[in-house]
C-alpha cells in the first residue's frame, strides 16, 4: 500500500521531468514517542512525516528540492523548483551520474511484533518504570519512541530499492535528584527482544551499586567501558573516517590503508548477515550495502568514500549499512580481576572533537562511575572528563566482553582498556 | 477552509482544557561548496500542522501534512487519545499553564533583500570566489563554504482566542580552510553567526577579504607552538568564542525544563536550581545577562512564541545574581510564577514546542574601555577569537572549550600565534572571573543556529551578544 503510494509519486516526478538524470528519494516515518519525566509524561506526540527529495541534472548543473507531501500539485512544484535550481546553476566539475540497475541485497528489516505494537502497551511499559521509581522514592525520566520507515529510490539510470524497517527504544534514567542516577537504554528491531522486567532489574543493579561519590583525581586510570560508553566513544571515530580527508592529510588516516594503526585485538566491521541489527540495503545516493571489514585487527581496510571522491580517484564508493565492533567473551568480573584497580564507566556525555588530525576527542563520564579494586566494586566516584586519541585507546583494550546489541543497527562488547586518559575532575 | 478554527472546535468539543494549532510553512535553502565542487544546492519546503491539546491536565500532540477537514479532525482524535493516556500514567499530576490572554497579530522580519530572490547563480558565484581565493593559497587543502537561508511562515491559533501570523527569515553563511603539513592540519572558521536579515546581511561582510584573513590565518596556525601545559593564566575572548560559552554555561542552564529534571534522561539537568534564585552569585558584579526576544536581528525574535506569548526582555543574571529563568506556559506555574517569559518554540510543523534559550546577552561594560585597551592592561594570558571545541557536563557545571585563533599576551602584548589552546573551568569560578568587560561600541551579536535539544532532536535558532572580556587566572593550556 506505502509502496504503491511512493509509485505513484515517483510517476508524477518522472512525467514532470526533462532533465537529463534524476534522483528520487522518499522517506515515511510513523512515529509513536513519549518523553516522560520525575514520574510524568511530559511530551506524548504521533504522526507520520513523508519527506521527498528529487535530485536533477542538466549535463553537470545540479539542483534539488525536498517537500513533506505525496500531494501532486506539490510533487510538480518540487520538480519544476529542483529543475530550475539546476538550470540556474554552475557546473559542478565533481559531478556523478544517478545510480544504475543495481542487484541489492536482501535484508530483514521489519519485526511484525513492533509494527502491531500498540499505544496501550507502551503506556504499560512507561507505568511499569514509574510504577518501580515510586516504589523507590525516586524519579525515572525516559523516552519511548517505535518507528515503522519506508524508504524508496529511484534513478533515472534504473536503480529502484525499497526497504521498510522497524525499531523500537526504550531509554530510562533513574534518580534521587541528589547525587545518584543511573540509565539504560537500548533499541531493537524486534520489541519481543525488549524485556521491561530485564532493563528496569539492570537499572535497579545499577543504581543500588552507587554509593554517595568520592573524590578521585584526574589521571590515567584502567576502565571497564559499559557498551553505552563503547559506542558512543568509538562511533566518534567514523566521523574521522573520511577517504578525502584522509588522502589530504586532514585527518590521523592519511596513508593508513593496509596499516595497524589500532590495537590488535579492535575489529570494526559492518555485516549484513547479522540478524538482530537491521541495515539499510542502500545509501541516500544509491550504493548498494556489503559486508566490509573497515577495521580488521588494528588494520585500516576501508575508509569511508563518498561517490565523487571515489570516481576521483577510481575506486568504489561505500557507506557504513550498520556496525559492530568485535567481542570476546571475558566477563566484568574476569574483567576486574585482570587489573588490580580501576572504573566501570556507564556512559560518556557531550562528546566533541579536539583534533582530527591526531583523532583525539573528549567528553566526561555520566550515568554512574564506580571505582573496583582486588575484582570488586567499592564505591561511586565523581564523574571526569577525557581527553583521549581513540587509536591509542584501541590499543590499550586488555580484555573483551561479548557483543550485545545496544541499538537496532549496532552491536558492541564491554571492554577493559588500560591507561585511559582524564584531564579533569568534575564537581558531582 | 478555516483549519485553525476546525481544529479547535473539535478539541473543545472533545473536552480539551487548552489547545492550540500551528500551520507551518519552513522553506530553506541549503548551499555546500566544498574544494570549488558544488554538493549540494537545495530547496526544502516542510508544511503542515501540529496540534497540540491539554486533558485531564495532560499533553497530547499529533501532526499531520494533509490539508483536509477529514484530516484535520482525524488529527485532533488522535492528540486526545495520547493525552488521555498520558493523564493515565500521570494520574493527577497534571499540568497547570500560566496566564496568557489572546492576540490577534501579525509578525514579520524586517529585511531588505529577500535572499529567496537573489539569483542562485550570484550566490553560487560569490561562493565558489570564496573558495578560489582560499584555495589560492599551497598550504589551504580543503575548503567549504555553507549558506543556509531559512523562512518560517506560521500560522498561530489558540482556544484563548489567539490568532497570530508571522513571517521569519534568518540567513547563515559561514566558510572554513583546512592549512595542512607534513605534521598537522588546522581549520579557520569564518563565522559571525546567523541573523534575523535578508541577503544585505551577506552583502556587508566583505566575503573575500575575509576569505584571505581566514587563509592566512589557517597558515599561521598550523606553524604555531601548542600552548604547553594547562596552567592559570587571564583569558581575553572575543564575543563570538563568548556566545557559545554563554549559550552553554548560562542559557541551558537556566532553562526551566531542564531546572526542573525535564531533560533528565538526554542533555541533563541544571544546578541552577530554584532555591539559588535572588541569591546565587552566579558572576561577578558586572556580570549581567538579558534575556530579550525583541532583539533586533534575533533568530529567537518571532513576535510570540509557540504558547502565544509575547516576546519580552528581562535580566536572567543581575548584577552577578541568578535572576530569573527562561520559561514557558506549562514549566512556569510550577516555581510558582503566575506568567511565562515566552521560550516555547518547535522547530518544524511536526515537532513538540519545548522550552529554550532566548536571545541571550551578556550587557557591555559601562565604562569606556576597547579590547586593545584590555590586552596591554594584561601581563600573562591568551586571547581567543572564535569557537571550536566545546564540552559540558550534564548538570552545566564543568565546561572545557577551545576556539578558533589564539594570541598569547606577555606584559600587555600580543607576542605570538597558538594553537589547540584549551581553557577549562566551571560554575561559578568562570563567571565570576568575570573582571573587565568592553563598552557597548564593542558589543557585537553571533546568532547560533541549529541548537539542538529534546527528543526527537530539535534543531533552534538563537543570538546572543557581547563585549571582549576579561577572565582572570583561568586554567589555560593543551589538551594533556
Amino acid at each position: 500500500m506505502i509502496k504503491k503510494q511512493f509509485q505513484a509519486a515517483v510517476n508524477i516526478i518522472e512525467k514532470n521531468c526533462n532533465a537529463d538524470d534524476f534522483s528520487i528519494i522518499i522517506y515515511r516515518t510513523d512515529e509513536q514517542m513519549i518523553r516522560y519525566a520525575q514520574n510524568k509524561i511530559t511530551q506524548n506526540m504521533s504522526g507520520v512525516k513523508i519527506v521527498v527529495n528529487l535530485s536533477v541534472a542538466y549535463g553537470n548543473k545540479t539542483g534539488s528540492a525536498t517537500i513533506s507531501s505525496l500531494d501532486e500539485k506539490e510533487l510538480i512544484e518540487m520538480t519544476e523548483t529542483a529543475q530550475s535550481i539546476a538550470k540556474l546553476n554552475k557546473e559542478d566539475p565533481e559531478f556523478v551520474k544517478s545510480a544504475p540497475r543495481t542487484l541489492l541485497p536482501k535484508t530483514s528489516n521489519l519485526s511484525e511484533s513492533t509494527e502491531k505494537f500498540t499505544l496501550n502497551e507502551i503506556g504499560n511499559m512507561i507505568g511499569e518504570a514509574v510504577k518501580n521509581a515510586e516504589k523507590k522514592k525516586i524519579f525515572v525520566s525516559g523516552l519511548v519512541t517505535k518507528n515503522l520507515t519506508d524508504l524508496f529510490l529511484k534513478t533515472k539510470n534504473g536503480f529502484e530499492g525499497y526497504d521498510r524497517s522497524s525499531e523500537f527504544q526504550h531509554s530510562m534514567t533513574l534518580s534521587d535528584n541528589k547525587s545518584k542516577e543511573a540509565k539504560v537504554e537500548r533499541s531493537v528491531k524486534d520489541v519481543n527482544d525488549y524485556l521491561i522486567e530485564r532493563e528496569i532489574e539492570q537499572l535497579n543493579s545499577r543504581f543500588d551499586a552507587l554509593t554517595e561519590p568520592k573524590k578521585i583525581e584526574a589521571g590515567r586510570y584502567n576502565v571497564i567501558l559499559r557498551p553505552q560508553a563503547v559506542i558512543n566513544f568509538f562511533s566518534f571515530l567514523l566521523n574521522f573516517f573520511d577517504r578525502k580527508n584522509a588522502d589530504y592529510g586532514v585527518t590521523a588516516f592519511h596513508d593508513s590503508l593496509g596499516k595497524n594503526i589500532f590495537g590488535k585485538n579492535f575489529s570494526l566491521i559492518s555485516n549484513l548477515d547479522e540478524k538482530d541489527l537491521t541495515a539499510s540495503p542502500f545509501s541516500g545516493d544509491g550504493i548498494p550495502a556489503r559486508n566490509f571489514d573497515w577495521i580488521k585487527n588494528g588494520v585500516v581496510k576501508e575508509l569511508y568514500t563518498d561517490k565523487s571522491y571515489a570516481k576521483k580517484i577510481g575506486v568504489k564508493p561505500n557507506f557504513i549499512p550498520n556496525m559492530i565492533i568485535r567481542g570476546g567473551d571475558a566477563t566484568e568480573e574476569e574483567m576486574m580481576k585482570k587489573v588490580k584497580n580501576g572504573l566501570i564507566i556507564n556512559n560518556f556525555f557531550y562528546i566533541s572533537p579536539l583534533s582530527e588530525r591526531k583523532n583525539e576527542i573528549t567528553g566526561l563520564t555520566r550515568d554512574g562511575i564506580y571505582y573496583f579494586e582486588n575484582g570488586k566494586i567499592k564505591y561511586s566516584v565523581n564523574n571526569l572528563r577525557f581527553n583521549e586519541i581513540i587509536h591509542r585507546a584501541s590499543k590499550n583494550i586488555l580484555l573483551l566482553g561479548k557483543e550485545y546489541n545496544i541499538s537496532s543497527y549496532a552491536k558492541v562488547p564491554t571492554m577493559l582498556i588500560k591507561d585511559f586518559t582524564f584531564t579533569d575532575t568534575a564537581a558531582f | 477552509m478555516d483549519y485553525l478554527s476546525i481544529a479547535l472546535d473539535c478539541a473543545q468539543s472533545l473536552g480539551a482544557e487548552y489547545a492550540d494549532i500551528r500551520i507551518q510553512k519552513t522553506k530553506s535553502e541549503l548551499i555546500y561548496i566544498e574544494d570549488m565542487g558544488l554538493k549540494h544546492t537545495n530547496m526544502s519546503i516542510i508544511h503542515g500542522y501540529g496540534i497540540r491539546v491539554l486533558k485531564n491536565g495532560s499533553w497530547g500532540f499529533a501532526h499531520s501534512n494533509t490539508f483536509t477537514k477529514h484530516d484535520v479532525i482525524k488529527t485532533v482524535e488522535q492528540a486526545m487519545k495520547v493525552a488521555e493516556m498520558s493523564a493515565k500514567i500521570n494520574n493527577r499530576k497534571s499540568f497547570t499553564l500560566a496566564y496568557e490572554r489572546g492576540y490577534i497579530d501579525t509578525y514579520s522580519t524586517k529585511m531588505e533583500i529577500d535572499p529567496f530572490k537573489v539569483p542562485l547563480k550570484e550566490k553560487v558565484e560569490l561562493m565558489l570566489e570564496v573558495n578560489k581565493t582560499m584555495l589560492n593559497y599551497a598550504k589551504i587543502r580543503s575548503v567549504f563554504f555553507v549558506l543556509e537561508n531559512v523562512n518560517d511562515d506560521k500560522f498561530f491559533a489558540s482556544s484563548l482566542g489567539s490568532r497570530i501570523h508571522s513571517n521569519i527569515s534568518h540567513t547563515y553563511p559561514r566558510f572554513e580552510a583546512t592549512a595542512v603539513n607534513e605534521k598537522d592540519s588546522q581549520p579557520r572558521m569564518f563565522d559571525k553567526g546567523g541573523n534575523a536579515a535578508g541577503w544585505e546581511y551577506v552583502l556587508k561582510m566583505n566575503l573575500i577579504d575575509k576569505a584571505v584573513q581566514t587563509a592566512e590565518e589557517a597558515i599561521i596556525k598550523l606553524e604555531a607552538d601548542e600552548p604547553g601545559e594547562i596552567r592559570r593564566r587571564d583569558l581575553i575572548l572575543d564575543p563570538f568564542n563568548l556566545g557559545l560559552t554563554m549559550h552553554e554555561s548560562v542559557g541551558h542552564p537556566t532553562e526551566l525544563d531542564r531546572v526542573l529534571g525535564w531533560e533528565a534522561d538526554y542533555a541533563g539537568v541544571s544546578f541552577a536550581t530554584p532555591e539559588k534564585l535572588k541569591n546565587y552569585r552566579y558572576g561577578s558584579d558586572i556580570v549581567n545577562f538579558v534575556g530579550d526576544n525583541t532583539l533586533p536581528y534575533g533568530l529567537a525574535t518571532a513576535g510570540y512564541d509557540d504558547d502565544g506569548v509575547p516576546g519580552q526582555k528581562w535580566y536572567i543574571v543581575k548584577d552577578g545574581i541568578l535572576n530569573e529563568y527562561g520559561t514557558t506556559r506549562d514549566t512556569a506555574p510550577l516555581i510558582g510564577e503566575n506568567l511565562s517569559r515566552g521560550c516555547s518554540r518547535a522547530t518544524h510543523y511536526y515537532d513538540f514546542p519545548i522550552n529554550r534559550i532566548p536571545n541571550l546577552y551578556l550587557e557591555p561594560g559601562k565604562k569606556p574601555l576597547s579590547p586593545q585597551e584590555l590586552i596591554s592592561d594584561t601581563e600573562d594570558g591568551i586571547y581567543i577569537e572564535g569557537k571550536r571545541s566545546f564540552s559540558i557536563d550534564q548538570h552545566r557545571v564543568n565546561f572545557q572549550f577551545s576556539g578558533d585563533m589564539f594570541w598569547e599576551i606577555k606584559n600587555g602584548k600580543i607576542i605570538r600565534p597558538l594553537k589547540d589552546v584549551l581553557y577549562k573551568s566551571n560554575n561559578p569560578e568562570f563567571w565570576n572571573s568575570c573582571d573587565a568587560i568592553c563598552d557597548e561600541r564593542y558589543w557585537k551579536d553571533y546568532g547560533v543556529f541549529g541548537c539542538g535539544k529534546g527528543q526527537p532532536m530539535q534543531s533552534s535558532n538563537m543570538t546572543h551578544g557581547a563585549s571582549t572580556s576579561r577572565f582572570k587566572n583561568i586554567r589555560v593550556g593543551g589538551s594533556k
